[in-house]
């Protein structure tokens, strides 16, 4: 059981590594806490979902989910961050929460407030190894999650553009006198979010058959959390934070703590917070947080 | 005033406390997500003292804000080392591991609820309620919030003039967390009914909702806030399936055209001086 | 009357210019009509139109819509027109509360129907004693909700815990059980109680182990991911499964059983009926107690269904192949159990009457025996509860067939 209560947690932390990585290329760069991410996941789910049902391939269908999510992203952005930059964190956050209820009405009127389902199981193979069982579609989550956490650390790092992302998170005046267009730039920032949130939830959407439109509202809050655990400065964390607290969570609910598993997890966040704010694999100190 | 219109006012006297709670601690630059906690602490502990203990409401209250006080401050040390978002995602983690304690809590009935409680009227809501919010703008014309004013905009020039920081900041978590316990205290006894449900991360973002919007420069601003968020979903009805997506719509434009929040000084002063000049 | 029809007619037109003529056509038929003074029957609904129960609130004001216009064509109440005054709660349970006082205080209803969940009626139904005006859940099943806010608080629902003593012996001996494994939402009150105290206590009657006693398997509601519990349920290898959560979240079980294998069979609460769960593992067995069920035999039950069906169909913001829901049919015989009570116990609906009917309401439920529902007679208990028939159900392969008839009988009260 134990193996098999691994592989649970391993996929279960694979979903919120790129929600937590979602969160975290907003919050890195302009530290904001984007609370409509949660909303963009399920949106994008819905859209991967309905062109599943329609017959499109997986590939369309993660396309999809990522462009409607993005799509969604920069409106959020172009609306609800660009006017209100300068003004303490907490204003932007807020707006944020604005288009999370918006998505959520949108969703029920359009989808209807049960929950959505596959007729059959989506690439319902499964494969044993020993004691353990893996599903098709859990490997490609874990598989997505390693390329797509690859490929977001790459752009971030060596890329042009990454650099300049990293400027603007340095310096928003400093990469101006470089000729860096930070307004174009925080867009980007906002779309790449938007279209990992969406991909993570074509993927769940399949993984688990079923979405509603409060599929984010749980799962939000703990990749919040994850990406806490894993430093907000750090791309890599999250692909550390993710697993481990999907495994934390898991073997508490194997050993009997399922009642006290949200417990666990919170708090685990807040000793991290308070013994290494930077998180797990966070380089510089992060906790000169921006003014309230 | 017909009872529903008193129903709402007693909505909106509670969602002042909550408000107030959040505007005291943001008051020293520390932003709470995580207040419905204290509020839930409230809520619960006032229950037991009456229902259980018999004791009358008014000095269950205290005692329940008292206590929520003494746990604020407990908090307030820790919460010393964050600052800015990363402290407010640290609330937001306590406020969903005290969710999970009363949710695992039997003793006060769990997540099946607790009732028991005696109804209160909307006047003794508003008493405590008004009571605290003339309070707090009494205390905003004091040298304690210049102090508290000094910690927001440089902590580090305020301790080098010699203010004691971290009294103030931890003595403000305290204090908003005793609002936030008489909130709770008073919901628990208007609705009768309480389970750990009502006092998740929704109900901490009402809070701060109702801070911002209505202002967070002015204790006046929460009491703007908290009637508009109440009283804004029920003049929404008429648009039926749509009515949370405008409520979301309203809320970014009000963001968007008062990014300081409805009332600042500078409008209270225009409105003033045109009372005057009329 | 001109105000609040002409102000929802009006959104219609702005949200469906296409309807504009016949809208204005119905403004100036309702000014007609008040000038007529016709006298009118006002009752109140309170139902979740907004939040996650959506679709139950919005299919809840089809039927009542529905059952408005059949009552009026067919010449209203005792001459008069019944208005139905229909609230969005949002499953907000302060916004139930003030609903009910603004059914009861402003628009002066007779009675109210509902509100939806538990957690809801836990804070309205005291309301419903303290405006005096009698308030009946559709669907609330919680243990002793009404029975603490007697007398005005009623539901048209029978307790989870009478439900189980019928639909636990079935399912053991249906399938043979011995051994259960319990996994519920613990977040959701009602699910939480049902997991909790009432399937452990009607298990433990029926002789029937029960695996992880001593470890409660738990989830919250909306969990994506319940792997980790359904693997632990599948070491302990129990013959079958207690799922107590409500639908929406019993599919997230029920998918992941299928998932891993666990194909055993599952027993619950009436949470669980819904025509969604049916799609989640149709080679599960899902063995659950109900009211009503949109495939039920017998002529109320299916002329029921025929009208309303297609009404549900028609309206926007709710799926294209809905059927009508077991909480449809109790909002349905709520209201006409309160237009039967005005007819028979000399409700005049005049303004200065108003509390004498309201209370002329409350007694002729309270003693009424034999009221023709949709699936038979129905009675109310000295708790407020409901005394009707019900059917263990057995869900399996996209359809729900009915396995045992039980009644919610007590003492000195008719049966059904």
């Amino acid at each position: 059981m134990l193996w098999q209560q691994l592989v649970n947690g391993l996929t279960l932390g694979a979903i919120y590594t790129l929600l937590a990585l979602s969160f975290s290329i907003v919050m890195g760069i302009l530290g904001i806490l984007n609370l409509a991410i949660a909303e963009l996941f399920m949106i994008g789910g819905y859209f991967g979902f309905t062109l599943i049902a329609a017959n499109f391939p997986l590939p369309v269908a993660v396309l999809g989910g990522m462009a409607g999510a993005a799509i969604a992203a920069m409106v959020i952005e172009r609306i609800g961050y660009q006017p209100l930059r300068g003004t303490p964190v907490v204003t932007p956050m807020l707006s944020t929460l604005g288009f999370s209820i918006i998505l959520q009405n949108v969703a029920t009127n359009f989808w209807g407030s049960d929950p959505l389902q596959l007729p059959d199981e989506y690439l319902g193979r499964q494969y044993t190894l020993g004691p353990v069982n893996i599903g098709q579609m859990q490997l490609i989550v874990v598989g997505a999650t390693i390329v797509l956490v690859t490929l977001i650390a790459y752009t971030v790092q060596r890329t042009t553009v990454g650099r300049a992302l990293r400027a603007v998170a340095e310096n928003r005046e400093v990469s101006r006198l470089l000729g860096v267009s930070a307004d174009r730039l925080t867009l980007f920032a906002f779309a790449l979010s938007g279209a990992l949130a969406g991909v993570a939830g074509v993927l769940i959407a399949l993984h688990y058959g079923a979405i509603t439109p409060y599929l984010g509202v749980e799962i939000g809050l703990k990749a919040v959390a994850v990406m806490v655990i894993g430093g907000t400065t750090n791309i890599w964390g999250a692909l550390l934070a993710g697993p481990l607290i999907g495994v934390v969570e898991v073997l508490t609910v194997a050993y009997g703590g399922s009642q006290v598993r949200d417990f666990v997890v919170y708090g685990f966040m807040i000793l991290i917070l308070l013994l290494r704010p930077q998180g797990l694999l966070g380089g510089a100190r992060s906790d000169q947080g921006q003014r309230v | 005033m017909s009872t529903y219109y008193a129903s709402l006012f007693a909505e909106a006297g509670i969602l002042l406390l909550g408000a107030l709670s959040v505007y005291i601690i943001l008051a020293t630059g520390q932003l709470s997500l995580g207040n419905a906690a204290f509020m839930a602490i409230g809520a619960y502990l006032s229950s037991y003292l009456t229902v259980e203990l018999g004791m009358p409401l008014t000095p269950a209250l205290t005692v329940s804000a008292i206590a929520a006080g003494i746990i604020g401050v407990i908090v307030g040390f820790p919460a010393l080392r964050l600052k800015g978002i990363y402290l407010a995602m640290a609330t937001l983690g306590f406020g969903e591991m005290m969710r999970s304690f009363f949710i695992n809590f039997p003793a006060m009935g769990g997540s099946g609820g607790f009732h028991g409680m005696a109804h209160i009227s909307v006047g003794y809501i508003w008493a405590w309620a008004g009571g605290i919010l003339v309070v707090l703008i009494l205390v905003e014309r004091s040298r304690v919030w210049l102090e508290m004013q000094a910690v927001h905009d440089d902590e580090t020039a305020a301790g080098l003039v010699g203010l004691n920081t971290v009294a103030i900041k931890v003595g403000a978590f305290g204090i908003g967390a005793a609002v936030a316990a008489i909130s709770g205290g008073l919901f628990a006894h208007h609705h009768v009914y309480i389970e750990p449900a009502n006092f998740g991360f929704e109900r901490s973002i009402d809070f701060v909702l109702a801070t911002i919007l209505g202002g967070s420069t002015l204790g006046l601003g929460s009491l703007i806030g908290a009637i508009l968020l109440v009283f804004l979903p029920e003049f929404l009805r008429p648009i039926a399936d749509w009515r949370l997506a405008a409520f979301g719509t309203l809320l970014i434009l009000v963001l968007l055209v008062r990014r300081q929040g409805i009332v600042d000084r500078t409008l209270l002063r225009g409105l003033t001086f045109r009372k005057a000049a009329s | 009357m001109v105000n609040s029809n002409g102000k929802k007619s009006m959104l219609k037109v702005i949200l469906n210019p296409s309807r504009l003529l016949g809208t204005l056509a119905v403004i100036s038929l309702s000014a007609g009509s008040a000038l007529a003074q016709a006298p009118e029957i006002a009752l109140g609904a309170v139902v979740p139109s907004s939040g996650p129960f959506a679709e139950w609130g919005r299919s809840n004001s089809v039927t009542l819509k529905m059952l408005e216009k059949q009552t009026n064509d067919a010449g209203g109440i005792n001459g008069a027109k019944l208005k139905i005054t229909i609230l969005d709660d949002g499953a907000k349970p302060a916004q139930a509360a003030s609903s009910l006082r603004k059914l009861a205080g402003d628009e002066k209803v007779l009675a109210v129907a509902g509100p939806l969940t538990s957690s809801a009626a836990e804070v309205t139904f005291p309301v419903a004693n303290e405006m005096k005006v009698v308030a009946t859940s559709q669907a609330s099943s919680k243990p002793g909700v009404a029975k603490l806010n007697r007398p005005w608080a009623f539901r048209n629902t029978i307790d989870e815990g009478m439900l189980a003593k019928t639909t636990v012996p079935y399912f053991k001996k249906a399938f043979n059980i011995k051994s259960v494994g319990i996994i519920f939402d613990a977040k959701d009150a009602t699910a939480a109680t049902v997991g909790k105290a009432i399937m452990p206590a009607a298990l433990k009657a029926n002789e029937i182990a029960i695996v992880n006693e001593s470890d409660p398997l738990s989830f919250n509601t909306g969990d994506l991911d319940v792997s980790a519990q359904v693997t632990k349920l599948k070491s302990l290898n129990p013959d079958g499964v207690v799922v107590s959560a409500d639908y929406s979240q019993a599919i997230t079980v029920l998918r992941e059983m299928k998932r891993q294998g666990l194909i055993k069979p599952v027993v619950g609460a009436t949470q669980l009926i819904s025509s969604a769960i049916l799609k989640a593992a149709p080679e599960i067995p899902i063995i659950a107690p109900a009211t009503f069920f949109a495939t039920m035999k017998g002529e109320a039950a299916e002329k029921f269904v025929t009208n309303l069906q297609p009404l549900l169909r028609k309206e926007s913001g709710l799926p294209a192949e809905i059927e009508p829901s077991m909480y449809d049919a109790n909002i349905y015989e709520i209201v006409s159990m309160y237009i039967d009570a005005i007819k028979k116990s000399g409700v005049t609906g005049k303004p200065a009457d108003v509390e004498a009917d309201r209370a002329k309401i409350r007694d002729h439920l309270a003693k009424l025996e034999g009221f023709q529902g949709l699936g038979g007679p129905i009675g109310f208990n000295d708790d407020g509860d409901a005394i009707k028939a019900f059917y263990v159900l057995q869900g399996q392969n996209g359809a729900w067939d009915t396995k045992v008839r039980g009644c919610s009988s007590a003492p000195n009260h008719a049966g059904c």
